[in-house]
């Protein structure tokens, strides 16, 4: 149990490249915090930070109020779940996970025990005397995370341990995941690029992108209130619409497409540009067709339990996506009638992409 | 990855201790090469160097009397070039042919050619060298460059080599290649053989380096000194470094040797990453 | 196995030919040649020869010389292989593992491969010259008394010497490659569960090199027992007393110089024997079997 705290974090490369700009951040005790962002934001980077496998440049990681930047991993009390699970092929798995506890004087009796309470725990039992490659990927998975669990360490860290996972399996081990550490109760911090991992797993959640952290939040307050337009388009599937948009002078409208008029109730001042955001399940159809909006199908897809479709209301808004619940028979260059409500309208800077 | 400052420090020094262990050698020989062979009889090997390069190395480069010879170390030069490049090229067209015909035909004999061409692994040049020699005499190839490379091409190494290369070329190329229309000829040449470039350079290379280096060989059969290998002349020089009471011509052997292995080592050094594939690819 | 090949045609005999060809000329008949020979004895004068049996044969395992020479190529094989593959493991570990200068030392410690053999004997020859090389200065300066003309232990001692320098380089070559083969996530992973660089040596990488190792042994010994032919022919040759000469040297020795052609010939064929034991040994634990 450990607060892992990040206080102006930086990493620049020998070539020169700066990987990690000034990252503040505060982990409780307990937490389970996610980085998710796409590829090269930095997330990984941030990680091994706090491992200690990768040096920090500037700034100060300190774990339980210590700070750790100069203290060698195998000191810092921290267990790592990798993404390709780095399992030791010579050794069995008992040995895999023993391993640590061997190299760091426990008895006989004491690793005995520990290894076989994980095992039994990620049921592993059967398994702890064949080699890693005997194993399927998710019981290679469970193995790591054995490894990682048998040392009772102050934090675990997981690389995208998910990702090298079939779809199904990844749903099941992101809850066997979820289950285990509000079980143990060990403060996590955990790395990935998938979004909705990030949503289901997180307590906290940080977005980052080009190594900035852009929001750190809630899960719910991050997809209610994303702080720029880059979070608002990489959290929520599918992604919101982003139309340009115009205030109208009497600052109580947005005009997008081709002349639709839109409610809001932000702070604006009349005439300017911005960029207006809309989740596709906030969109709705329009009782007796009598909405703002008049949209032309242009394609739709049907999933069965929900509809895509999506519609074209004009340029800047020539693109966007309606997420409906259940099956619809639209068809190409139908119309539609749709609303929007106003608080449901996400509006950004054009220049900065922050939240207005 | 985390490393400490200590494991950091002692990296280094030992690297730089081992690198010390290979140059050293070579380095006081090429010093003691720049001297000359009064200073070096009288102060023993040399750590830095003196000013006599130009001399010593135009002498032995150009003069047929420095290397007690009738041959000039250029002329040395010049034959391990020839054996160098013909023992690499000869090397890798045969054994690209060779290992083609095993690989890619199904013919009654390809199994005990194979094992004919495996068994040259069992007994090396150095064993046979007797009859080896014999037979080259009855063929009248001693003192003649045919004599001098063909004998040493007659091994498995380069046949292996390919043949466990194209194993990994895959099977659907040559399928396209005869629904295209290609002949067995038509495939090697315009498929097999571009896509086998990097290998042949990486093998071409290692050759080479054989070739130039051989030491046994060319000593038996080549007793004319026109023929002689800069490697051979290394030999003749240093019989005769104490013949005839004057002062052992010490820089001028150590320059003939720094001339011997220079060439070798640059080929190596320069086609680095070619080199230690066809290296590592040939052993496994 | 090619699962798609030609069928019905000349192509592969003529592609194959020039090499059988040479072969045949350049290896078939003088090994067939070996092998007779040793099966017959020549006169005082070489004018004729008499078909022995397996005279040679005996003579050869029973002499002396044949013996002691065949201690030394065992005991020289052995040291070679023993001492260069773990100072070349050593540096190839470190050299993984620095980041700064990385290439430049590989550079540095890769080119022993190109030295002729003769030439590393002569490098060495010259730093254990007894009128100016340093080695030898500096030995005897140490209390040591090195002689390596007379002293058979000190002159086995500068060939093991040269033959480990020259052969450094192929092994770290080998150690790099198989060390730059394991995941660097295992050892990243084996850094957060050990914190001695030490062990986790031992424990993680040592183990996973094995088949490299293994490899290098094989090869090491193969390197010994036929390459070192030039080490020995411009160091010590073969003295004191033939105490250096390994068995390649020997029928070297008694074959064209000493003119023995059915004892040579007998040598020639048991090194045969003993190479075939080698590849086979090769080629069934390290390469997979080979099968056409």
């Amino acid at each position: 149990m450990a607060t892992v705290t990040l206080n102006q974090a930086e990493k620049t490369y020998p070539n020169g490249y700066k990987a990690i700009h000034g990252i503040d951040l505060a982990i409780k005790d307990g937490e389970f915090t996610v980085l998710v962002g796409p590829s090269g934001c930095g997330k990984s980077t941030l990680l091994r930070m706090i491992a200690g496998l990768e040096s920090i440049s500037a700034g100060e990681i300190s774990i339980d109020d210590k700070v750790v930047n100069k203290v060698a991993p195998a000191d810092r009390d921290i267990a790592m779940v990798f993404q390709n699970y780095a399992l030791y092929p010579h050794m069995n798995n008992f040995d895999n996970m023993a391993y640590g506890l061997r190299n760091r004087g426990y008895s006989k009796t004491d690793i005995e025990s520990k290894v076989r309470e994980a095992a039994r725990i990620l049921q592993l039992e059967d398994h702890l005397e064949r080699k890693p490659r005997q194993l399927s990927g998710g019981q290679r998975q469970r193995v790591a995370m054995g490894r990682a669990i048998v040392r009772q360490p102050k934090v675990f860290l997981f690389d995208e341990p998910l990702s090298n996972l079939d779809a199904k399996l990844r749903v099941d081990m992101r809850l066997e995941i979820k289950n285990l550490q509000q079980r143990l109760g060990i403060t996590s911090v955990y790395v990935t690029h998938d979004q909705v991992e990030a949503m289901t797993l997180a307590d906290r959640l940080i977005v980052m992108n080009g190594g900035v952290a852009e929001q750190i939040g809630t899960p719910i307050d991050i997809y209610e209130k994303p702080a720029t337009k880059f979070v608002a388009g990489f959290i929520g599937s599918p992604a919101m619409n982003f139309l340009t948009a115009k205030v109208s002078d009497d600052c109580k409208h947005v005009i997008v497409g081709d002349g639709v008029m839109l409610d809001i109730d932000h702070d604006v001042a009349g005439g300017q540009a911005v960029t207006a955001g809309i989740r596709p399940e906030h969109l709705s159809l329009a009782n007796n067709g009598d909405g703002h909006i008049n949209a032309v199908v242009r394609m739709v897809e049907s999933l069965g339990a929900e509809t895509l479709v999506y519609l074209d209301f004009g340029s800047g808004a020539d693109n966007v996506t309606l997420r409906l619940q259940g099956t619809h028979q639209f068809t190409k260059n139908d119309a539609l009638s749709l609303t929007v409500q106003a608080d449901k309208i996400h509006l950004f800077d054009i220049e900065t992409g922050k939240r207005i | 990855m985390y490393q400490s400052k200590w494991r950091i420090f002692t990296n280094h020094t030992i690297l730089i201790l081992g690198a010390l262990f290979m140059i050293m050698p070579v380095w006081i020989a090429f010093a003691s090469s720049t001297h000359t062979r009064e200073f070096i009889f009288q102060n023993g090997l040399q750590f830095w160097p003196g000013g006599h390069m130009i001399e010593n190395y135009g002498a032995i480069l150009f003069d047929p009397a420095a290397t007690k010879g009738r041959v000039t170390a250029l002329e040395m030069l010049f034959n391990s070039m020839v054996l160098g490049l013909g023992f690499a090229i000869g090397k890798v067209i045969i054994s690209m042919m060779a290992a083609y015909a095993i690989v890619y035909f199904r013919f009654k004999l390809a199994v005990p050619l194979f094992w004919v061409i495996f068994s040259t692994l069992l007994l090396p040049l150095e064993v046979r060298i007797v009859p080896s020699y014999e037979v080259v005499a009855n063929l009248g190839l001693l003192n003649s460059y045919t004599g001098l490379i063909l004998p040493l091409i007659a091994s498995a190494t380069g046949t292996f080599f390919f043949r466990q290369f194209y194993r990994s070329v895959p099977d659907e190329l040559l399928e396209a290649a005869r629904l295209d229309g290609a002949g067995p000829v038509r495939f090697f040449i315009d498929i097999l053989v571009p896509l086998s470039v990097t290998m042949i350079a990486a093998i071409f290379i290692i050759m080479f380096v054989v070739g130039w280096n051989q030491y046994l060989w060319p000593l038996l059969m080549t007793t004319d000194d026109q023929l002689y290998t800069i490697v051979i002349g290394i030999k003749q020089v240093y019989n005769s470094l104490y013949e005839g009471g004057q002062i052992p011509q010490f820089p001028k052997a150590f320059a003939l040797t720094i001339m011997a292995t220079i060439p070798p080592v640059l080929v190596v050094v320069i086609f680095q990453r070619m080199f230690i594939k066809g290296l590592v690819e040939t052993e496994k | 196995m090619k699962r798609v090949q030609f069928e019905h045609s000349a192509v592969p005999y003529l592609f194959v030919a020039p090499q059988i060809l040479i072969i045949s000329i350049f290896f078939l008949w003088p090994a067939a040649q070996a092998v007779y020979q040793s099966f017959l004895l020549e006169d005082a004068f070489g004018m004729s020869s008499q078909f022995v049996w397996f005279r040679n044969f005996e003579d050869v395992l029973s002499s002396a010389s044949w013996s002691r020479s065949a201690i030394f190529t065992v005991i020289f094989s052995v040291a070679v292989a023993v001492i260069s593959i773990t100072i070349s493991l050593f540096l190839a570990v470190r050299a993984d593992e620095v980041i700064r200068g990385a290439k430049s030392y590989r550079t540095l410690l890769m080119w022993g491969y190109a030295v002729a053999p003769p030439v590393a004997g002569l490098l060495g020859n010259m730093m254990f010259n007894p009128l100016m090389g340093d080695l030898y200065k500096a030995f005897n300066s140490f209390g040591f008394e090195f002689n390596h003309i007379q002293n058979a232990n000190d002159a086995a001692f500068v060939v093991i010497l040269i033959a480990v320098w020259k052969q450094v380089s192929v092994n770290f070559i080998f150690f790099l490659s198989g060390l730059q083969g394991i995941p660097k996530s295992v050892q990243e992973a084996a850094t957060l569960d050990c914190k001695s660089a030490e062990r986790r040596f031992w424990t993680i990488t040592f183990p996973l090199l094995a088949p490299t190792t293994f490899f290098l042994l094989v090869i090491n010994l193969t390197y010994a027992f036929f390459e070192t032919f030039g080490i020995i022919d411009v160091s010590t040759k073969g003295a004191p007393g033939g105490a250096t000469a390994t068995l390649v040297y020997k029928v070297y020795v008694d074959g064209f110089i000493g003119a023995d052609l059915g004892g040579s010939s007998a040598q020639s064929v048991l090194l045969m024997i003993m190479v075939s034991i080698l590849t086979v040994f090769q080629f069934r634990f390290i390469e997979r079997k080979v099968h056409y």
